[in-house]
């Protein structure tokens, strides 16, 4: 088992607590013991790192030197924003001593353990797409998806930017093609996949934001997908609960699954419905569980 | 080297087009550009594209390779060439193309001149003295400074694709360069223009400006230093600016956003009153957890004293992210070879 601590975000541990449940369920599975972080807050996004950068890196700080006193190496997240947020506040600490040196001071002024030896923020995308947590999820999944057309979703903050992310190729990723394919899904292709689905500015631009939206559900659809698969709770939360608005503004119902990664494979795994809370969801996930059961 | 490409020729005039195979010697050191030049020369007199200083530095030569903006000029060919590639060469995105790989810079240029591209110092005659400038004054901007126009940044910026309007990160990058300038008086002005609809608050967060910029300017972070600057000076009417406000109150307060609050806190009260049918479809679902009793996370009190902390300290607005450029400016990607490698290994 390898030990990481884990970081849940605001969205798995409030309004996408089915993303956490499957987490905590996959996990061992795929010989990862998860620790918990208890005293951290929300990442920031990139609201905090806009409205008030300074804090941003001290509260992103904070949680990387909580995951450091765990002992462990791995800070794991479950979404593409908290890991850009962690990694990008992790880099600049990393490589700039003076200004780790200040917000330590800080960090010790108020209580908090100083950040002092290095962990590496991961995805938990990147813990099951290769090495140990690969091998072991092949044998996870036996249950199999039977040939489900999956479409993979990245999303941009888990690939862009690449020199801060630095997994995978960010115009040709493979990691979650090959997590489908191991699970006896069928990936489809499409150029979105890659895009933005609009979640940021979701409330300050709807309009803009729903054109960026229907791009890659529109196109999945197109493509003939049974569902979509995403790392990020919150294209999560644009592809599922926004579905209704692009349906309100073009007429078009897609009625697209959307499930979060650590659910597809744990739909695989043999997962119970109480840790994968499909009922959670917007959009009806009946459709592909049908189509398992047969 | 052998190298082979295939290009999208376009005509605008009969609207013809058509993706072209080519493949030709060319030396090992040669760059894109280099390989359009020897097509042009050799095998088809009629390829249009745009080329000046062979360079990198007068950003004449953007263009599209399998899909992301490049400049010609600075992408060697060995590496793909010997992996036995044979790249897709196109126009740019998101502007309109005028033949081949030319586009029609015009709109680009409409919004870089938006922005007031030059210093306003404020006053007309000549000061009696030199204003000397501190270098660490100007290192806010030296990003920024680095610009050369090319479009890169604009080929693949989602929200320009959604909203043609939006300024987009090359202007904006560009304002930052003066808004962040000690020398410019007309700093206020400036960010309340660029916090109106098409302006800042527009930026979907794709980074694809900052993963194509091929001079290390990184536009969405310029954006971000321009929000950052906005919410200094209290320019914060916008909903996108309320939205980032909340985001600090909640990690100060409870430690996690609660989503419930993240609407009306944006969009005002009535909004979202006019939402609420939206909300209660996501209210059944549990997409929107009760506010009552709100969910503390553990030693709250140290985010909380955290914050006090750093507002007395100082380090206010852009200067917040300027902080951490450093280090930033020194990471790359690191190529995709060894997670390659890795990956067949495991496949094996
Ligand atoms: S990215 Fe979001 S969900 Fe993740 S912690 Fe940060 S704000 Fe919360
Ligand atoms: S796709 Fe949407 S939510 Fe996901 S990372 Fe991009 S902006 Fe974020
Ligand atoms: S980050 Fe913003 S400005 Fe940059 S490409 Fe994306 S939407 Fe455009
Ligand atoms: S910001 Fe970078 S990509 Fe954009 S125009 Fe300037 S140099 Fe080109
Ligand atoms: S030719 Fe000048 S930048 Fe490429």
């Amino acid at each position: 088992m390898k030990k990481v601590a884990y970081y849940k975000g605001c969205l798995a541990s409030l309004s996408a607590k089915e993303l956490d449940t499957a987490t905590q369920a996959l996990a061992p599975k795929v010989g990862l013991e998860l620790i918990e972080l208890e005293s951290v807050t929300c990442c920031g996004a990139g609201d905090i790192h806009e409205a008030e950068p300074d804090y941003y890196l001290h509260i992103n700080a904070r949680i990387l030197a909580y995951a450091a006193a765990e002992g462990v190496d791995t800070l794991m997240t479950v979404c593409n924003v908290c890991t850009l947020n962690l990694r990008q506040a992790n880099w600049q600490l990393q490589i700039d001593a003076e200004l780790r040196a200040r917000v330590n001071e800080n960090l010790v002024a108020v209580g908090v353990p100083p950040y002092e030896r290095n962990v590496e923020v991961r995805h938990f995308l990147w813990e099951i797409a290769e090495g140990e947590g690969y091998e072991l999820l092949q044998k996870a999944a036996h249950k199999g998806l039977k040939g489900l057309k999956v479409a993979p979703f990245y999303g941009c903050q888990i690939l862009r930017p690449s020199k801060i992310l630095g997994f995978e190729d960010p115009d040709r990723p493979w990691s979650l093609e090959r997590i489908i394919t191991a699970c006896g899904g069928e990936p489809v292709d499409y150029p979105a996949k890659i895009k933005c689905c609009g979640f940021p500015i979701i409330q300050a631009r709807e309009d803009v934001a729903l054109a960026e939206l229907i791009q890659p559900i529109e196109q999945a659809y197109e493509a003939g997908a049974d569902c979509m698969v995403t790392p990020c709770p919150l294209c999560h939360l644009s592809l599922d609960a926004w579905q209704s608005k692009l349906k309100k503004q073009t007429g078009r119902d897609f009625k697209m699954p959307i499930l979060h990664l650590a659910q597809l494979v744990g739909v695989a795994a043999g997962l119970a419905d109480s840790e994968l809370k499909f009922k959670r969801h917007v959009v009806s996930v009946k459709p592909v569980i049908e189509k398992l059961s047969v | 080297m052998q190298v082979a490409l295939k290009i999208w020729r376009y005509d605008s005039s009969t609207g013809q087009r058509a993706l072209k195979d080519y493949e030709f010697q060319a030396p090992d050191e040669a760059t894109l550009l280099d390989c359009l030049d020897i097509v042009k020369d050799k095998h088809d007199g009629s390829l249009s594209y745009r080329k000046s200083c062979r360079m990198m530095i007068c950003g004449s030569c953007g263009m599209r390779m399998d899909g992301g903006a490049v400049l010609a000029c600075k992408t060697r060919m060995y590496d793909i060439a010997q992996a036995g590639q044979i790249p897709v060469i196109s126009a740019m995105g998101n502007l309109p193309i005028v033949k081949d790989l030319v586009v029609d810079m015009a709109a680009f240029w409409e919004k870089m001149r938006s922005v007031e591209p030059w210093l306003q110092p404020g006053y007309d005659a000549a000061t009696e003295q030199e204003n000397i400038v501190s270098v660490a004054r100007m290192a806010v901007i030296h990003k920024e400074s680095l610009c050369i126009n090319c479009g890169c940044c604009t080929s693949e910026c989602n929200s320009l694709e959604a909203d043609p309007d939006f300024t987009g990160p090359a202007a904006l990058a560009k304002a930052m360069r003066f808004v962040g300038d000690p020398r410019d008086g007309n700093t206020v002005e400036r960010l309340e223009g660029l916090s109106g609809e098409h302006g800042i608050w527009d930026c979907t967060r794709c980074y694809f400006c900052s993963e194509r910029c091929p001079k290390g300017v990184d536009p969405r972070d310029a954006i971000a230093k321009l929000g950052a600057e906005a919410m200094k000076h209290g320019i914060d009417r916008d909903m996108g600016a309320k939205h980032a406000k909340w985001f600090v109150t909640s990690a100060r307060t409870t430690g996690w956003l609660r989503e419930t609050e993240l609407v009306p806190k944006t969009q005002g009260i009535v909004m979202a009153i006019k939402e609420t049918k939206f909300a209660l479809s996501l209210a059944k679902h549990g997409k929107v957890p009760p506010p009552f009793p709100p969910h503390v996370a553990k030693n709250q009190k140290e985010a909380r004293q955290l914050y006090k902390l750093v507002k007395e300290q100082g380090v206010s607005g852009a200067a917040g992210i300027v902080q951490g450029e450093k280090a930033l400016g020194r990471i790359e990607f690191v190529k995709e070879t060894e997670h390659a490698a890795k990956h067949e290994g495991a496949a094996k």
